[in-house]
């Protein structure tokens, strides 16, 4: 057999090789199995991720009630990430905010409730990588416009204690009337609902989530440049493997588009930079 | 307490601030790149691993002279990995690749199986996700060329052993990234194997195709049009193996694969001896390579390497990786009937994990199927297998010989002697064509009678303009002797020419053609004169080719080989004894004579009738008594 013949006979052969080499390759993520290399989690409970967040519902992240969460874009993740570790069930459990962020997570593996990364909570709770983008917005009642900061300055305004929202207000905005400072994010919108407040600051998912559910009562009326805001999984210190675990997951969900399709369903976002096409950016002074 | 207080009087009266910025990270590499070998050699430590200690010194996990954030090191150290793979390419002697090529195919496969076989089953062992160790035996079992500088300096280049090293890396490299493409396309959602596949197929032929079908035509074109200044050539070379990176990475193929099929593509248009390859080596040796292994330095980071997790998963990749090298190499030495100092040398250049295996891990960890552990323990692999591969390099390159490989082909250094540049571009053609079916290097030499002013520069400069648009590769030196042949082999003696061809000049060479007859060698020994031949005739473009040689259709003589080579297509052989023969030349046309006719031709030569290459014998040159040589350089 001459080179040139030989050469043609194996050219279609190495492509049949190569077909099958990746169908193989394929066909090996649904064998399941340990994870091993990407960390191991062990969680409290056997068989069962528990999660920390601070509301349910919580528009577009948690739907339905504590003891029966029916959806919602982190019930969804923390599904998700239960059913990489090979854990057959999760469970919710509502922990106040505040002690979320102080690494009181009440006996869960790790909490999903809009935390935002920080230096300062990173004293307290171990952080996952980010899985979701989230700058800051100004939800206010429809027809109100906020187009610079200007205008912002003169509103009044709400917005959640110990949250990063409240720096981002006080550094960015710098309100020409003290902001009411609330415990609670239900509390915050109440206040915009009743008009004690005309704009409250969110991050730019939830802002969006509320919008969505109810167009009469909320809208997005600008949203802030930023790079570094990221919503992450808040771990108790120490958590080693379990955080190495929950990162190497959230990568993979991110890898494979999981997490963005969670985003389309839940929040009907399409984040691209950490922004948001159809709402508009605050101008603000240089 | 005195020198404190006044360096903080000076700061504050002068304002001197820490140094910081572009200039103060590069002074920091390049002092790192002079000093870490110098160091390290001192202590009888290989420079290669002096750059790499010298990287983690100066990098975030020891001194942060350079920073995490600092993204311009590692994106020229990525440069320099890009050239690494060039180098290797473009330097590879492909006759000896193709005279191995069973050996090539054979070492490849089994440097590639065999640890890819171990780092899936430790992968699978461990409990690991079948991708993810699938992705393990990937990266173990690919390999970057780091020792090839070494054995190169070693004079080993051209031996057996180093040439079925360097050209597996084509398949193994090729292999392991194919494998990582299709990990990675199976992780990210939405694909199936049959698009992955698809694309894979469909990247890797259009890589091959732009790499040895576009480039070579493209940089012969750019050497012939923009060649004439030196630092020109030097930038197509580079812009090369960066296009063909880039399209590599189009496809999802590592840019690495695509610059070594660039090096491959411009192999045969970089002459190994020429200046072109000269300044690609100085540079790669001097800044670029350096670079990347300093590169490499800075992601070790001895605080997570040596936790003992770490360390457990290291030993058992060291393992799979190494010991899969090692058998690798030694069957092949077994079974391609290696020394074992030439096994040692296999297993040497094919042991340094680099390259590929960052890609690979990188990726790995970046889709979620690796975590910050395995990264650790494949930092510690790299920086072992390293060490192993330097250390074995440096005692095999003692133990193997040099290898005599017998006479050397006639196109290995081609000299044209050349009288008038103007009528010299034929002749240089020539003289290219058939040092390119080799890998050789023309050497133009400018003969001065000795009666004319020494070296007029405008001769020079346009022999150096005529040459580099003939797409010659390198600078004409100049010798003056009383005739233009007697000149060409002088120079050829001194360059240990294996063929001199005469561009005849504005006088006749002084030669007897009834006392020579025609060399009847093919290929030529040093120790025995070169085959000479006289060029009439000039022309821009070359023609058809037609030989007069005697004995045409016995045995194979040195003016057939030439005209085969010389001939895009088939060589026409005239009938001497057709009077007129020379009246269906055309200009353009080559026509290899032998000595007798291209005595009779002398007087009667007309430019109408081509070029004409009128071959002397071996006597004539022995007869001109060529003791010394007096040349000069341009």
């Amino acid at each position: 057999m001459t080179h040139a013949r030989l050469r043609r006979r194996l050219a279609p052969a190495g492509v049949l090789l190569l077909l099958a080499a990746t169908a193989a390759i394929d066909a090996c993520g649904c064998a399941g199995g340990g994870l091993g290399a990407a960390g191991t989690f062990t969680p409290r409970t056997p068989g069962t991720l528990t999660v920390a967040t601070a509301q349910v519902p919580d528009p577009g992240f948690w739907t339905g009630t504590i003891a029966h969460p029916s959806g919602g874009f982190e019930y969804e993740l923390a599904r998700s990430l239960a059913a990489r570790f090979g854990l057959a069930h999760v469970r919710v459990i509502e922990v106040p905010f505040d002690r979320l962020i102080t690494g009181h997570l009440g006996g869960a593996d790790l909490a999903l409730s809009d935390i935002t990364a920080t230096t300062e909570r990173a004293r307290h709770v171990a952080f996952s990588v980010g899985y979701l983008d989230a700058p800051p917005a100004i939800l206010v009642r429809p027809g109100t416009s906020v187009p610079d900061v200007h205008t912002a300055q003169r509103l009044r305004w709400a917005v959640q204690v110990h949250t990063t929202l409240q720096q981002v207000l006080a550094e960015e905005i710098e309100p020409s009337r003290p902001a009411l400072i609330l415990a609670h994010q239900r509390e915050v919108l109440a206040a915009l609902r009743s008009g004690r407040a005309q704009a409250v600051m969110l991050d730019l998912p939830v802002a969006l989530a509320y919008a969505r559910e109810s167009p009469h009562t909320y809208a997005v009326a600008a949203q802030l440049s930023s790079n570094e805001d990221e919503l992450a999984a808040a771990l108790p210190h120490g958590s080693g493997e379990n955080l190495e675990a929950v990162d190497s997951a959230l990568r993979a969900l991110s890898s494979d588009g999981t997490i963005e399709r969670l985003g389309h369903t839940w929040l009907h976002t399409d984040l691209q930079d950490g922004r948001a096409e159809q709402v508009p950016l605050l101008r603000t002074e240089e | 307490m005195l020198t404190i207080s006044l360096q903080a009087s000076l700061a504050t009266v002068l304002h001197i601030s820490s140094p910081k910025g572009p200039p103060w990270e590069f002074l920091v590499v390049f002092a790192t790149l002079l000093l870490g070998p110098v160091i390290f050699k001192r202590a009888g430590v290989p420079g290669i691993v002096g750059l790499l200690l010298g990287g983690y010194v100066i990098g975030p996990h020891c001194t942060d002279l350079i920073g995490s954030g600092n993204s311009t090191l590692p994106n020229l150290g990525q440069l320099g990995l890009l050239y690494l793979m060039f180098v290797a390419g473009v330097e590879l002697d492909l006759n000896l690749v193709r005279r191995y090529r069973g050996a090539t195919i054979a070492f490849g496969l089994l440097t590639f199986a065999l640890p890819m076989a171990f780092g899936l089953a430790v992968g699978l062992g461990l409990g690991w996700e079948a991708k993810a160790a699938i992705l393990l035996g990937a990266l173990l079992s690919s390999h970057t060329l780091i020792t090839y500088p070494t054995v190169r300096g070693a004079g080993l280049s051209a031996d057996r052993a180093v040439a079925t090293a360097v050209g597996s890396t084509v398949l193994t490299d090729t292999l392991s990234l194919v494998v990582l493409a299709a990990v990675a396309g199976s992780v990210e959602g939405g694909r199936s194997s049959v698009e992955i596949a698809a694309q894979l197929v469909i990247g890797l032929a259009v890589l091959i195709s732009f790499s040895l079908l576009v480039l070579p035509l493209a940089a012969g074109w750019a050497f012939r049009l923009l060649g004439a200044e030196r630092s020109v050539r030097y930038v197509v070379a580079i812009t090369a193996f960066l296009s063909a990176a880039t399209v590599a990475e189009l496809f999802g193929i590592e840019g690495i694969v695509g610059a070594f099929f660039a090096g491959l593509a411009l192999n045969r248009l970089v002459p190994n001896e020429g200046q072109l390859m000269d300044r690609i080596e100085f540079f790669g040796g001097a800044v670029f390579i350096p670079v990347f292994l300093v590169s490499v330095g800075l992601i070790l980071n001895p605080s997570v390497m040596f936790e003992v997790h770490t360390l457990e998963l290291a030993g058992l990749f060291v393992v799979a990786c190494l010991g899969g090298k090692v058998i690798a190499a030694w069957l092949s030495g077994r079974l391609l009937r290696f020394s074992g100092a030439q096994a040692i040398l296999l297993f040497s250049l094919s042991s340094a994990q680099a390259a590929a295996t960052l890609a690979a891990t990188v990726i790995g960890f970046q889709l979620g199927l690796f975590d910050s552990s395995v990264v650790n323990a494949v930092l510690v692999l790299i920086l072992l297998s390293v060490l192993a591969s330097t250390f074995t390099a440096i005692y095999a390159c003692k133990r193997v010989s040099i290898a005599d490989h017998g006479p050397q082909s006639l196109g290995t250094r081609v000299v044209v002697g050349v009288g008038d540049p103007d009528r010299a571009r034929g002749a240089l053609a020539i003289a290219l064509r058939i040092a390119r079916a080799d890998g050789g290097i023309v050497h133009p030499v400018l003969v001065v009678p000795e009666s004319a002013p020494f070296a007029p520069r405008a001769a020079r400069e346009r022999l150096a303009h005529v040459a580099a648009t003939a797409g010659v590769d390198g600078m004409p030196t100049t010798i003056v002797d009383r005739s233009v042949l007697h000149g060409a082999l002088r120079a050829g003696a001194a360059q240990e020419a294996t063929l001199v061809l005469v561009s005849e000049g504005p006088e006749a060479p002084e030669v007897d053609f009834a006392e020579v007859s025609e060399p009847q060698l093919t290929h030529t020994a040093p120790a025995h004169p070169p085959p000479v031949a006289i060029v009439h005739g000039n022309a821009e473009r070359l023609g058809a080719v037609h030989t007069l040689l005697e004995g045409d259709g016995e045995a194979p003589s040195v003016g057939s080989e030439m005209a085969r080579r010389v001939a895009a297509g088939a060589v026409t052989p005239l009938d001497e004894g057709d009077p007129d023969w020379h009246a269906s030349l055309a200009p353009g046309d080559v026509t290899f004579v032998s000595t007798r006719i291209g005595e009779a031709l002398a007087d009667a030569y007309e430019d109408s009738h081509g070029l004409v290459v009128a071959m002397l014998a071996e006597s004539a040159i022995a007869e001109q008594g060529v003791q010394d040589v007096r040349g000069f350089s341009a």
